[in-house]
């Protein structure tokens, strides 16, 4: 133990005093977030509102159509959810409003009374959104009253609004804890790749084999200082954000901070194992770089780091909903943003076990001294 | 047979193959406590391979290799305990400071050393502060070597340890070889330059597809060599090449 706790120490020295790591762990993902946290992209979106169609017939998805707008000129930015998915993201994340289409939208002679609930805090939102509700199914019904025979919309559809108080925290508060699930990523699979590729490659890790405490220990120290880097650039990210960028941590629980700790532990274990595979499978530095990009580059677009998975095609997000990056981003954004405590978060938690797993054994399988 | 008597290495038909290469093919020898003795041989000859089998880090495919009385095969850990180690390639880590190298092989090593001192004794004390990238080629040969002592080593083995250096610093190393065999230790070296094995080894094998062609002392076997009649066919001189490097040059170390 007196043992593992030197060597960690000497594997921190060596670490912090490495100029370059420290670049990449702590001011690059930094200054990608400040950049990204300063630019105001709320303000150029259309509204963003959640739908849920009870209906799900031709009616409902001809009304959902119009309200969409054509490609030419989109009215409202619109994602098709089930109603308690929907409530969720009006109260805790980007959308706006949630539109609830009652199950006998369309069918004749009855009434059918749309709900709106918008969220109080977006005045301008909730009247765009209303204007446009109201001339599209004010269409609707105009085209409809054309084809005899047709159901008369006229005498059959009301539209009622309520509101609620949202806790969303737009842009920026979403933003940074998908970044600090990317540094994560970057410090957990670069770092280890590329300490440990070297240290093979130049006889080091050989030099402690011939000792009689030797390599395991080492590696556990140097695994170690990666475990504690993890939890600091994550602090230092949600930190930062929170004084530069002025967006409020969790629900100000200390729990927050020790669910935060603890999922930054397990992220960094997944992507460290990762780390741990590839640097046995690679010979040298030059063939461990491109494997390390390969991995982390698409995670980092398709894992909902700097956009939302509900920008992306439904066939894309089929597959990247089960990413490493995007558990561990989820996850983040909920313990951060929601305030979530770490126990709730079910399929966050079975995503990443599944995938820590599966790393380690690949990574025992592919890890070698020399 | 008192302790200090028996051999400290014993190696009996020693045999490794990597799969259709055979490294090492029935190598047997006994290496006498206190005295430094050389393996010679050509590139891929085995003798790299046999070491590595004395220092525990590799396996044998059969034989016996016991150090000190305690078979490799049987513990290998208490092995590496009372031994040092030197091998081909060295490498430490970039951002440590000499000092804490040694402080950190030392616990690897589980004993309690004076880093100032255990570098002193490499000559290297005044630079305790440099990182290990800093050193020229003989320091970081000594550096390692330095490393090799924090357990007070019975055995000490370095695999080639002035390949790349100058000849001042080969020369000092060779007195650090001196001074470590003084104090106690028994060295096993591999060397390709003929006139290092003839300065220091007491004993010599020498090593040719994975065999022990020759083993006995540098002088005996020069010996054995002009009794068959053998005549060199360069005129002997008073002095060497090396000599003349040296006298225009200097002794002095350009570290």
């Amino acid at each position: 133990m007196k043992i593992y706790l030197t060597l960690t120490v000497a594997s921190l020295k060596m670490y912090f005093r490495n100029k370059q790591a420290l670049f990449w762990a702590l001011f690059f993902p930094l200054l990608i977030m400040l950049i990204f946290g300063i630019m105001d992209f709320d303000k150029y979106n259309s509204p963003n509102v959640g739908i849920y169609d009870a209906a799900n017939n031709d009616a409902s998805k001809a009304l959902i159509q119009a309200l969409r707008g054509s490609d030419e000129q989109r009215l409202l930015s619109i994602d098709v959810y089930p109603l308690d998915e929907a409530l969720h993201q009006l109260e805790f994340e980007s959308t706006q409003a949630v539109i609830e289409i009652p199950a006998n939208y369309g069918v004749p002679g009855e009434f059918a009374e749309i709900k709106v609930i918008y969220d109080e805090r977006f005045q301008q939102e909730r009247a765009v959104i209303s204007t446009i509700l109201g001339r599209v199914t004010d269409a609707v019904f105009k085209e409809a009253a054309q084809v005899p025979g047709e159901y008369r919309v006229e005498n059959s559809l009301g539209i009622s609004e309520s509101f609620i108080e949202g806790q969303g925290k737009g842009f920026k508060a979403w933003l940074i804890p998908g970044i600090a699930a990317m540094a994560i990523m970057q410090t957990g699979l670069f770092t280890v790749v590329f300490t440990l590729v070297r240290f093979r490659s130049q006889g080091v890790l050989r030099r402690l084999k011939a000792s009689p405490i030797g390599a395991s220990h080492f590696l556990a120290g140097q695994l170690t200082t990666k475990a504690i880097v993890v939890v600091l650039q994550t602090y230092v990210l949600v930190i930062v954000g929170a004084i530069v960028l002025g967006v409020s941590v969790g629900d100000g629980r200390v729990g927050t901070w020790i669910d935060l700790t603890l999922l930054a532990l397990l992220g960094g274990a997944l992507f460290i194992a990762m780390g741990l595979a590839v640097s046995g499978w690679a010979k040298n530095e030059e063939t461990a770089a491109p494997v390390a990009n390969i991995i982390s580059m698409p995670m980092m677009f398709l894992s909902g780091v700097f956009f939302p998975l509900s920008v992306m095609p439904d066939w894309l997000t089929a597959w990247s909903q089960y990413l490493p990056l995007t558990f561990l981003a989820d996850g983040m954004r909920a313990i951060t943003v929601e305030g979530a405590p770490i126990t709730t978060l079910d399929t966050e938690l079975i995503g990443l076990g599944v995938w820590i797993v599966l790393s380690f054994i690949i990574a025992t399988k592919m890890f070698r001294w020399e | 047979m008192t302790a200090a008597t028996n051999p400290v290495i014993v190696a009996k038909d020693l045999r490794k193959k990597y799969e259709e290469i055979t490294a090492v093919n029935g190598i047997s020898f006994e290496v006498r406590r206190g005295e430094v003795f050389g393996m010679l041989g050509p590139n891929g000859a085995g003798k790299t391979t046999t070491i590595e089998i004395l220092e525990g880090m590799r396996d044998a495919d059969s034989g016996d290799a016991i150090i000190n009385g305690i078979n490799v095969k049987d513990d290998p850990t208490a092995v590496k305990t009372i031994i040092g180690v030197q091998l081909q390639q060295n490498a430490f880590f970039d951002n440590l400071k000499l000092a804490e190298i040694v402080n950190l092989y030392a616990k690897l090593y589980l004993s309690v050393v004076d880093p100032v001192e255990v570098l002193s004794r490499v000559g290297l004390d005044n630079r305790k502060n440099a990182k290990y990238a800093e050193l020229s080629g003989g320091q970081k040969q000594r550096l390692s070597i330095a490393v090799a002592l924090v357990n007070d080593p019975v055995v000490l083995f370095l695999d080639e340890p002035t390949t790349g250096l100058d000849p001042q610093a080969r020369r000092q190393l060779w007195e650090l070889v001196r001074t470590i065999q003084k104090s106690g230790a028994t060295i096993v070296l591999t060397t390709h330059y003929m006139e290092e094995a003839e300065e220091l080894c007491d004993r010599i094998a020498v090593v040719e597809n994975g065999e022990i062609i020759a083993l006995d002392t540098p002088d005996a076997l020069i010996d054995q060599l002009l009794a068959t009649g053998f005549k060199p066919e360069r005129r002997i001189r008073e002095a060497t090449l090396d000599d003349v490097f040296l006298n225009l040059t200097g002794r002095d170390l350009r570290d």
